[in-house]
């Protein structure tokens, strides 16, 4: 317990250590809030609302479609897919989706090919930002989705048969109390993504009215160099989103066991036929995009981009930071599951105020970094980098890795603290009777049952730690250099078709990393829970 | 709960194992220099970039100096410029490089910069002579509408003509508060119509197809056809020619006349190689480094070099017309300007 509660209070001191430093520069003077404050708030509250709903709707929708459809040809391939949404590299798919959606995008070709009226440029301003953020958060909150209507124990569907409940019956007395806690949290996360949301909102955002509190931080210290103004947007986003994951965790989460087999309830008629049709739909709206980025990097001259140094170098270094993010994003966020399941599961230390209290520290330390801007995390390491000395590549080491970290943390916390907590519920008096404890209890049971759960943050660490520019911007450096980097350098200069090319790579590791476990798990037999 | 800790333990063991490892092989990739003296240059990202002009002077200037020369890329130029802010007196940067003459004045007041004692006199400028005495020019190229001729067959002469357009005429330009061009535009309109600028904004906000962050992102969403125009250079239209024998693209010539981004470099007044450093400045205007600068960054050289410009400048529109604002008057005004333009493009 107390290994989780270390790393969750060093987390905590992290975020004051960094804040802290840009209190001791001299740029800040006065903590403000700049005058646009409110208009800033309340545009930055509708958007990430409106995105949140909508997200959530869709999302749901698909991963019930999904549960209930049952298997069709390529069923794992679509959910692994669904999977890698939240890492795919941002500018990257927003680029796609212009591709797609633009004026002279796609779906024009298509409507003038079969001789309708060409659609005007919507894709800018809240349209735009809203189907972007739908496009990453709807399948963020399908894949999780899935995986709590995949766990509703056969049991249930064969009495909700027998009883001959239709399907919404079904999904209000069964299916909805399963989904209630785990919906509150994608929300919070989603709300959070899309509130602290900036690539997506610089591209998309078409004016400067649909300034989002991050943008505002960008501008107060990059142009203004108002550090004052920039600590006083960044503790406002703090307080909202602090807040936010406060009241989400107040919220009763529904403790259902793991399905140890896969309930199969497959409907017939228009429920299917509906089924069918918004996996079809949906599946083809993921596709397109990623499509458009693989048909504009084609273009790009290969043998150019592999052979170029910086390139291999980006490669080689962006490979081994994510590597080492994973490992450690490992090792941190199974410290903060354990003290949570142990917190948590009432047979351990489940009870009383402290429990709760301690409980409550770890999910607000996780899932703190969501809310705490980039820059305000790269400016503070970079204070702190010449308040202590040392060389800047060491230093853009540990601020990336951290910061790598610190992302996927709330991902890998929210999806590992649930599922230890259900296998302590379900398997501490069995373990306890057989005497399995610690290293062997984890590698007999947790490793296995929890497989899907830990491939999931593997993957996810390593491709958002990779896709990412993070704050290396801060440290540049000629002999330091990541692949998002070399892609922002080279749209920086007129290097298009390189750029393109790069991106496409980017996403092809992204991809190839999600679907490995799928290629491999074709050749082993599931395992079943013991 | 004894039990846990090992697992734990085992898992920091493996962690810890892999970051030693991660942190050996990332400190055998950096490169260790054996020569004398360094001059540390901070630039932005395209200007040290392989392709862009760093390279090459960095190599002619080690032939001859007997040092090593490091740049060392931020991801824009006022990046550069806050980083040295960041750093204040303990700074590594001699020089800083790139900053626009909009932006100079901000740099001033930091106090952080000294005199650059170059001999100015090589300087062809469209401002005419130079007497600043602690930024030196070294390019320069005018902001400027950019437009694909087969697309925009009659591309507007003004501000005037672009806002009498129908609205489905799109352009994309960039935020002043985080990009120079953007700020180039908004000083271009504030310079040309004065106490009018706001209407013409205020008429130009239907056509904006979106403002983006970067010139980046203008660019490329330009390239995608998304819009007919996008804010960039006068010279852009070179690098199409040039480096990609496509010669489609155009700059549009306003009858306002056209706003001036001239590129400068300081030395650090804290600075320990201040000799070297002033040796740098002076080499920047020679023939060699002027040279090298407009196929690498694609902007008018300073000076007027031996070799002249290359063939794809010849043909580029040149604006009879010069706008540029004073630097001090930029800075007093900055922020309110700002304030009115995102008051006018949020409505």
């Amino acid at each position: 317990m107390f290994p989780g509660l270390i790393t969750a209070s060093a987390l905590l001191l992290l975020a004051a250590v960094l804040f802290s430093q840009l209190t001791f520069h001299p740029s800040a003077t006065t903590l403000s809030v700049g005058s646009r404050i409110i208009s800033i708030l309340g545009w930055t509250t509708l958007q990430a609302t409106l995105s949140t709903v909508l997200s959530v709707v869709l999302g749901t929708l698909l991963a019930w479609s999904l549960s209930h459809y049952g298997s069709f040809p390529g069923r794992s391939w679509y959910i692994a897919l669904l999977s890698s949404a939240l890492v795919l590299p941002t500018l990257v798919i927003v680029l796609g989706i212009v591709t797609v959606l633009g004026r002279s995008g796609w779906l024009n070709d298509v409507l003038s090919y079969i001789g309708v009226a060409k659609h005007d440029t919507f894709i800018f301003g809240l349209p735009g930002i809203l189907i972007a953020h739908c496009y990453f958060n709807a399948s963020y909150a399908a894949r999780i989705m899935f995986d709590r209507f995949e766990a509703i124990p056969t049991e249930q569907a064969k009495l909700a048969r027998s009883l001959g409940l239709n399907a919404w019956q079904r999904f209000k007395m069964i299916e909805w109390p399963a989904i209630a806690g785990t919906i509150s949290k994608a929300a919070t996360t989603i709300f959070m993504l899309c509130f602290t949301s900036f690539s997506i909102v610089l591209v998309l955002g078409g004016s400067p009215k649909y300034n989002t509190l991050e943008v505002s931080i960008y501008e107060a210290i990059k142009l203004d160099f108002d550090f004052g103004r920039a600590l006083g947007l960044a503790f406002t986003q703090l307080l909202v989103c602090g807040a936010l994951v406060l009241f989400a965790n107040r919220a009763k989460h529904r403790d259902r066991l793991i399905s140890a087999t896969r309930a199969t309830h497959t409907d017939q008629g228009l429920l299917r036929a509906w089924q069918l049709f918004s996996i079809i739909v949906f599946g083809i709206l993921f596709l397109l995009p990623i499509a458009a980025v693989i048909t504009d990097g084609l273009k790009a001259n290969w043998v150019q981009i592999f052979t170029d140094k910086n390139f291999q170098q980006a490669l080689v270094t962006s490979v081994l930071i994510a590597a080492i993010s994973t490992v450690l994003v490992y090792a941190s966020s199974t410290l903060l599951s354990i003290s949570y399941a142990t917190l948590t599961a009432e047979q351990r230390y489940g009870h009383g105020k402290l429990s709760r209290w301690l409980r409550q520290l770890i999910s607000f330390s996780s899932t703190l970094y969501l809310a705490v801007p980039a820059l305000v995390l790269g400016l503070g390491f970079f204070i702190l980098a010449q308040r202590i000395g040392g060389s800047y590549t060491t230093w853009a080491v540990v601020a990336l890795l951290t910061s790598n970290v610190l992302m996927v943390l709330p991902f890998a916390v929210g999806m590992l603290a649930p599922a230890m907590t259900k296998s302590a519920n379900r398997y501490d008096k069995l373990s306890r009777s057989m005497g399995l404890r610690g290293w062997s209890r984890w590698r007999f049971l947790e490793s296995h049952l929890l497989k899907s759960e830990l491939i999931y943050i593997a993957c996810l660490a390593f491709c958002m730690s990779l896709g990412d520019l993070g704050i290396i911007a801060l440290f540049g450096n000629q002999d330091f250099i990541t692949l998002p980097w070399l892609l922002y350098q080279k749209m920086g200069s007129y290097r298009t078709d390189e750029a393109a090319g790069i991106a496409l790579v980017i996403l092809m590791i992204t991809l190839l990393v999600f679907l490995l476990p799928m290629l491999l798990r074709r050749q082993e037999p599931t395992h079943a829970a013991p | 709960m004894s039990g846990k800790y090992q697992s734990v333990k085992s898992t920091i063991k493996t962690a810890a194992k892999a970051l030693t490892i991660g942190g050996l092989t990332l400190a055998c990739t950096s490169v260790a220099t054996a020569a004398d003296k360094t001059l540390t240059i901070y630039t932005y990202d395209s200007f040290a970039a392989d392709w862009g002009p760093a390279p090459g002077i960095e190599k002619a200037f080690e032939e001859t100096c007997e040092c090593d020369v490091q740049f060392i890329a931020a991801d824009s130029s006022i990046g550069a410029l806050r980083r040295v802010q960041l750093e204040g007196a303990s700074t590594k940067a001699d020089i800083v490089l790139g900053l626009d003459t909009n932006i100079a004045e901000a740099a001033r007041a930091t106090g952080l910069f000294g005199t650059h004692n170059a001999d100015t006199a090589a300087l062809t400028l469209p401002t005419g002579e130079w007497s600043d005495d602690v930024f030196l020019p070294f390019d320069y190229s005018y902001f400027a509408f950019v437009y694909n001729k087969e697309k925009v067959p009659a591309p507007p002469t003004s501000f005037e003509a672009l806002n009498a357009l129908p609205d489905d005429f799109k352009i994309v330009i960039q935020d002043p508060r985080s990009s120079t061009p953007g700020l180039g535009l908004l000083l271009w309109i504030q310079e040309a119509y004065g106490d009018e600028a706001n209407d013409v904004w205020k008429a130009l906000q239907p056509k904006i197809v979106t403002v983006t962050k970067g010139w980046s992102d203008a660019y490329g969403l330009f390239l995608k056809d998304e819009a007919d125009m996008v804010l960039s250079y006068t010279t852009s239209p070179a690098y199409h020619e040039i480096a990609e024998e496509d010669t489609r693209f155009a700059s549009a010539a306003f009858d306002e006349g056209h706003y001036l981004q001239i590129e400068v470099a300081a030395i650090v007044e804290s600075s320990k190689n201040k000799a070297l450093a002033e040796e740098f400045m002076q080499f920047m205007l020679s023939d060699t480094v002027q040279d090298i600068i407009p196929t690498t960054n694609w902007v008018y050289p300073a000076t007027t070099t031996k070799q002249g410009l290359p063939e794809g400048f010849k043909t580029l529109h040149l604006p009879e017309k010069t706008l540029l604002k004073d630097g001090v008057e930029v800075e007093k005004q900055r922020s309110e300007w700002i304030d009115q333009w995102v008051e006018t493009l949020g409505q």
